[in-house]
């Protein structure tokens, strides 16, 4: 039950407490780029935890024979690997998806979350722990991109997953597509606003001011 | 910073005192529409200042007032209330109160709201600025100037610019009013703007050639959105104009003192 309990704490835990995109700001690149769409984010996040898992179990299973001095070498041969199956599967199944992903399937490769997770966690624990970690850092991740996909696809172009949800000007509804969503800078928007939010309930995660500013006495001499 | 009578909101307050010929001018002619644009931006950025009051303990600020009549006279009119609402909600909080209010924002929040509503709807007709406005905006930049709110480097910067642009063939007859408010309403903001006197000058010149080159390669832009867009630029670039003009100074002081 005791070790249970552990597993389900290292689970859990990334989902929002210690997420790696909102906390420590890691895998941006894609979480910006593949969320103007649900379907595009759904996909990316299904490949990047499974990547994710995998590599987390493969690192951990050998972790005892990688020298120390080439181990991130290993590590990325190992995500590479993986990736280059993940991306093939997608062109065979999911050829329109896996077009509109373009190269950032390819770029999981260079994902820091996935060297992170391997390379600070399943370097040190046993496959099953490492598997679970990696796990709940993929649904981490996956939660806030199909979040800011979501709320990208619904104002960007009223529609959810494909389908229309609100009726826009152009089909006699009242909805007016607001296209910023469909930009990049609305994924920096949105992700800055969902942070601020996470902080704001979670102070703890909040950093450690820069400087204090001077006390108002002070200034008025 | 405050020094003796001078404080942010002594900053606010005459800002607002010089744009009064402006906001008659154009009340003059808007009439009641006018007049009610301007309360609907004055309540939502009122509610706004009042969300932060009781959530951060900022003071609300008069600096709301200016940022709703920039945005009553500037935004596309038949936009629909909820991007409007979005469009203001977004620039007074994220610009502004975020950073800490009035004084501490980087960009004016009138401006990255109009930025944020031009590439949001770019279909949204931009409004034309009327010539009686046009000429409004120059008591407001004497009266500015006299009290020292607006920068008279900037504006003759911008002034320079312009000239040099029409001597080399530049037609600015149908964006001058736009320009003349853009330059006191969102350029001159003595937050937004440049804070050292070289950088004063550049951010003034930055502007000035930024509109000469959106007006000579941008066609099919209305005046509003050359001028928003510019003066966007040019008070994104204003950090960086103080950062090299603070670092040519420190050169200078270097070699003169070893």
């Amino acid at each position: 039950m005791a070790a249970g309990g552990k597993y389900w704490v290292t689970l859990t835990e990334p989902l929002i407490r210690k997420n790696p995109v909102t906390l420590q700001i890691l895998g941006l690149c894609s979480a910006l780029a593949v969320t103007t769409a649900v379907d595009t984010a759904l996909t990316m996040s299904v490949s990047l935890t499974v990547v994710l898992v995998l590599s987390a179990g493969i690192v951990s299973a050998i972790r005892r024979m990688i020298p120390d001095t080439i181990r991130l070498i290993v590590q990325i041969m190992i995500v590479a690997s993986l990736v280059i199956v993940i991306d093939q599967v997608l062109q065979a199944y999911f050829y329109d998806i896996s077009r509109r992903l373009s190269v950032f399937v390819s770029l999981i490769t260079t994902n820091c979350l996935v060297l992170g997770r391997t390379e600070s966690f399943a370097r040190n624990n046993r496959p099953l722990p490492s598997m679970i970690d990696a796990l709940g850092n993929g649904l981490g991740y996956s939660l806030i991109l199909i979040v800011i996909g979501a709320v990208r696809e619904l104002f960007g172009t009223g529609k959810l997953m494909g389908a229309q949800v609100l009726q826009t000007v152009d089909h006699g509804g009242w909805f007016t597509p607001f296209s910023l969503m469909l930009l990049a800078p609305s994924a920096f928007f949105l992700l800055g606003g969902l942070v601020w939010a996470i902080r704001s309930i979670r102070p703890d995660q909040a950093e450690a001011q820069e400087f204090v500013p001077p006390h108002a006495e002070e200034v008025r001499r | 910073m405050i020094r003796g009578l001078w404080d942010r909101e002594t900053v606010a307050i005459l800002f607002l005192v010089a744009l009064l010929p402006l906001a008659a001018t154009w009340l003059s002619h808007a009439g009641w529409a006018g007049a009610i644009r301007l309360l609907f931006f004055l309540l939502v950025a009122g509610i706004w200042h009042l969300v932060f009051m009781l959530a951060r303990a900022q003071p609300p600020s008069f600096a709301g007032a200016i940022t709703a009549l920039a945005l009553a006279m500037l935004v596309p009119g038949d936009l629909g209330v909820v991007p409007t609402l979005l469009g203001t909600s977004f620039g007074v909080v994220i610009a502004e109160l975020a950073f800490g209010g009035w004084g501490r924002n980087v960009l004016n929040p009138a401006t990255v709201t109009l930025a944020f509503l031009g590439f949001g709807f770019p279909a949204a007709p931009w409004p034309d600025m009327i010539v009686p406005v046009g000429w409004a905006a120059v008591p407001v930049a004497v009266i500015g100037v006299f009290i020292g709110i607006l920068s008279l480097r900037i504006l003759t910067g911008a002034g320079l610019t312009f000239g040099i642009g029409m001597a080399l063939g530049l037609d600015l007859a149908d964006v001058w009013t736009a320009v003349a408010v853009g330059l006191v309403l969102l350029v001159c903001d003595p937050v937004a703007s440049a804070s050292t006197q070289l950088g004063r000058w550049l951010n003034g010149a930055l502007f000035g050639a930024l509109v000469a080159l959106f007006v000579a390669h941008w066609t099919e832009a209305a005046p509003v959105q050359i001028v928003v867009s510019a003066a966007l630029i040019a008070s994104l670039a204003a950090p960086l104009l103080d950062e090299a003009a603070i670092a040519l100074w420190l050169a200078r002081r270097r070699r003169r003192l070893g």
